[in-house]
């Protein structure tokens, strides 16, 4: 299905921008790139791409940085492309505004499904739905937000107060990677700092509550050293 | 810096002590005097302070200087007349003679026995020298091993990688597209095989520099698990992976990253070592120690390499029929990690079918967030 999705590349090795573009442009995309983080930010608003695939270890002006410039008058989704050693930079992109990240070296598939995941979330305008939508479900798993319930296959399940506040919030946005000092702020309020153990603990015990096998969470998914995120669609 | 400041030192305490004992000497023969003092007796303390001169400064003109400095005042002060000098009294020249030999004597014999010590102070240090030169030594030739090893394990894939490319790009019109999807499927499977090696030496180079450099902190067992269990699926579809965790939610102090590494490693060796897909995941904690196993329903560890398993470089032996993907360096690197850690690693065959690998993490406390 060929879609006119114009997606802006950021990467400064051009192998790998020219194998990223061959992909994109196969699967119906419009491709622009851009090997400075410079030229991204010139890019971005000359062309007012869908979405942005940004490489954090640019040089000069830095992926951070890029992220900062734009966030500053655009709402574009930005999907950050980080290396395996690089997990601080990351949870500082989400502090800024990234919308998803994606660790190399990955594969096709798993780029395209990120892609239109945050193109998803672009257009379903979380805010609004977070007002409006009374409910999360996906599969057999139910949140009532008005009722303050969780159910498996019509099952109740209980949760403690602050399991329950965690995966209201996860819910709330469903697909959106949240960081732990974002739940941290928004559970247990301003002053809790940076410890995420409590958060870590609350969900090991929310995911032996709610997972068959919380080895492999299917409903709340961990972003390693970044957070969490809400299972949806797809 | 430093050693300025010791030779300032040494420049002032030797005369400093010698003076110190010198008068304390003639202090105690002045006290004695009266009643007891012969010139026996303060001759014998002045030739005991001698001694202890010799014995606490540095080089021998310290002990002959006080030498020639107890004779004259033994002269001076215990011979009659008192306060004044006098050699001329007759057996008085010879008794002063020997006094002055004694003290020499007993001088230049306290050096030397310094002389020893430093000497032996010398030599222990040399030999505390040599033995960590040993240990350095057998580091860097782990560490050449090691990187002899990844070099080779390296090479295999890249050479796969580079001629299945040359092929599609000198032949592109004579493959067909059973044949293309074939090569390109190995160059596929040799860069993962590539990557993995690579993150291996990542976490070679981060725990070389000693244990200071792990970034320990306390993780949660689940996650680290979970971590592992998605990583191995990934890699493996067929899979059958099973997990048994305590009860407990248990925080562990670790650097996560690399004990994934460890994981990923055995599951790997379990994989395609033992060659079936079942799998067991399993912690327990025992004490203050949690132990991580992975077990598998293979076809076990040949026994004469069981305990030569964590040196590297068992699988490299020439008779071993998938010698291109060999797994040693893993299961070393894996030693270095838990050891790093303050655990133990260990390999056994399980009674009935399998091989398991356990290694130990020690956890300071349980901590429990159960409300």
């Amino acid at each position: 299905m060929p879609n006119s999705e114009k997606i802006l590349v950021v990467e400064d090795e051009t192998t790998i921008l020219r194998v990223l573009g061959t992909i994109l442009t196969a699967n119906g995309y419009q491709v622009i790139t851009a090997e400075t983080g410079q030229q991204a930010v010139t890019m971005a608003s000359s062309h007012c791409p869908d979405l942005i695939l940004l490489d954090l270890g640019l040089p000069g002006m830095d992926g951070l940085e890029v992220i900062k410039k734009l966030r500053q008058w655009s709402g574009t989704p930005i999907l950050v492309v980080s290396a395996r050693d690089e997990e601080d930079e990351k949870v500082r992109a989400f502090d800024l505004g990234a919308d998803d990240y994606i660790t190399k070296p990955f594969g096709t598939s798993e780029l395209l499904a990120r892609i239109r995941a945050a193109r998803r979330h672009a257009n379903q305008l979380a805010a609004e739905r977070a007002m409006v939508s009374s409910s999360y479900e996906y599969k057999d798993f139910k949140i009532d937000f008005e009722r303050r319930t969780v159910t498996i296959a019509g099952k109740e399940i209980h949760l403690t107060q602050n399991e329950y506040k965690i995966v209201e919030r996860l819910a709330r946005q469903p697909g959106r990677v949240l960081t732990y000092t974002t739940l941290l702020h928004d559970i247990w309020g301003p002053y809790k700092g940076d410890d995420n153990q409590i958060l870590r603990v609350n969900m090991a015990n929310i995911r032996r509550k709610l997972e068959k096998n919380p080895a492999e969470p299917r409903y709340i998914l961990t972003e390693n050293g970044v957070g969490y995120r809400m299972a949806d669609g797809e | 810096m430093n050693i300025k400041y010791d030779k300032i030192k040494i420049f002032f305490l030797n005369p400093l002590k010698t003076s110190a004992i010198l008068l304390s000497a003639t202090y105690i023969n002045l006290l004695l005097l009266d009643r007891f003092t012969t010139l026996g007796n303060a001759s014998e303390i002045y030739i005991l302070s001698v001694l202890l001169i010799s014995l606490n400064t540095t080089g021998y003109v310290w002990g002959i200087l006080s030498a020639i400095v107890s004779v004259l005042c033994v002269n001076y002060f215990f011979t009659y007349p008192y306060t004044n000098f006098n050699f001329t009294r007759e057996g008085y020249p010879v008794t002063f003679l020997v006094m002055l030999t004694v003290s020499i004597a007993t001088s230049a014999l306290s050096g030397r026995i310094k002389k020893q010590r430093e000497f032996a102070r010398e030599r222990s240090r040399l030999a505390e020298e040599r033995q960590k030169i040993v240990v350095e030594a057998e580091k860097e030739k782990m560490r050449g091993n090691l990187l002899r090893a990844i070099s080779h394990d390296l090479r295999t894939p890249l050479t796969g990688i580079l001629a299945a490319s040359n092929a599609l790009i000198d032949n592109d019109e004579l493959i067909n597209s059973k044949d293309r999807k074939e090569l390109l499927s190995g160059i596929n499977e040799d860069a993962e095989w590539l990557l993995r090696m690579v993150e291996n030496v990542l976490s070679v180079t981060r725990i070389s520099g000693g244990a200071p450099s792990l970034k320990k902190v306390c993780e949660p067992l689940d996650e680290v698990f979970s971590q592992v269990v998605s990583k191995a699926r990934k890699r493996y579809q067929n899979i059958d992976l099973s997990v048994i965790m305590p009860d407990e939610v248990t925080l562990v102090p670790m650097d996560e990253m690399l004990i994934v590494q460890v994981l990923i490693n055995l599951v790997d060796n379990a994989i395609l070592h033992g060659g079936d897909t079942k799998v067991e995941l399993s912690a327990k904690i025992i004490d203050n120690f949690v132990k991580i196993s992975v077990r598998d329903y293979g076809k076990g560890i040949p026994t004469n390499d069981l305990n030569k398993l964590f040196e590297g470089f068992v699988s490299r032996d020439k008779d071993c029929t998938d010698s291109t993907r060999g797994l040693g360096i893993g299961l070393s690197i894996c030693k270095t990690i838990v050891e790093g850690h303050g655990g133990q690693i260990s390999a056994k065959n399980m009674p009935d079918i399998g091989a398991c690998i356990s290694f130990t993490l020690p956890i300071t406390e349980v901590t429990s967030y159960a409300e």
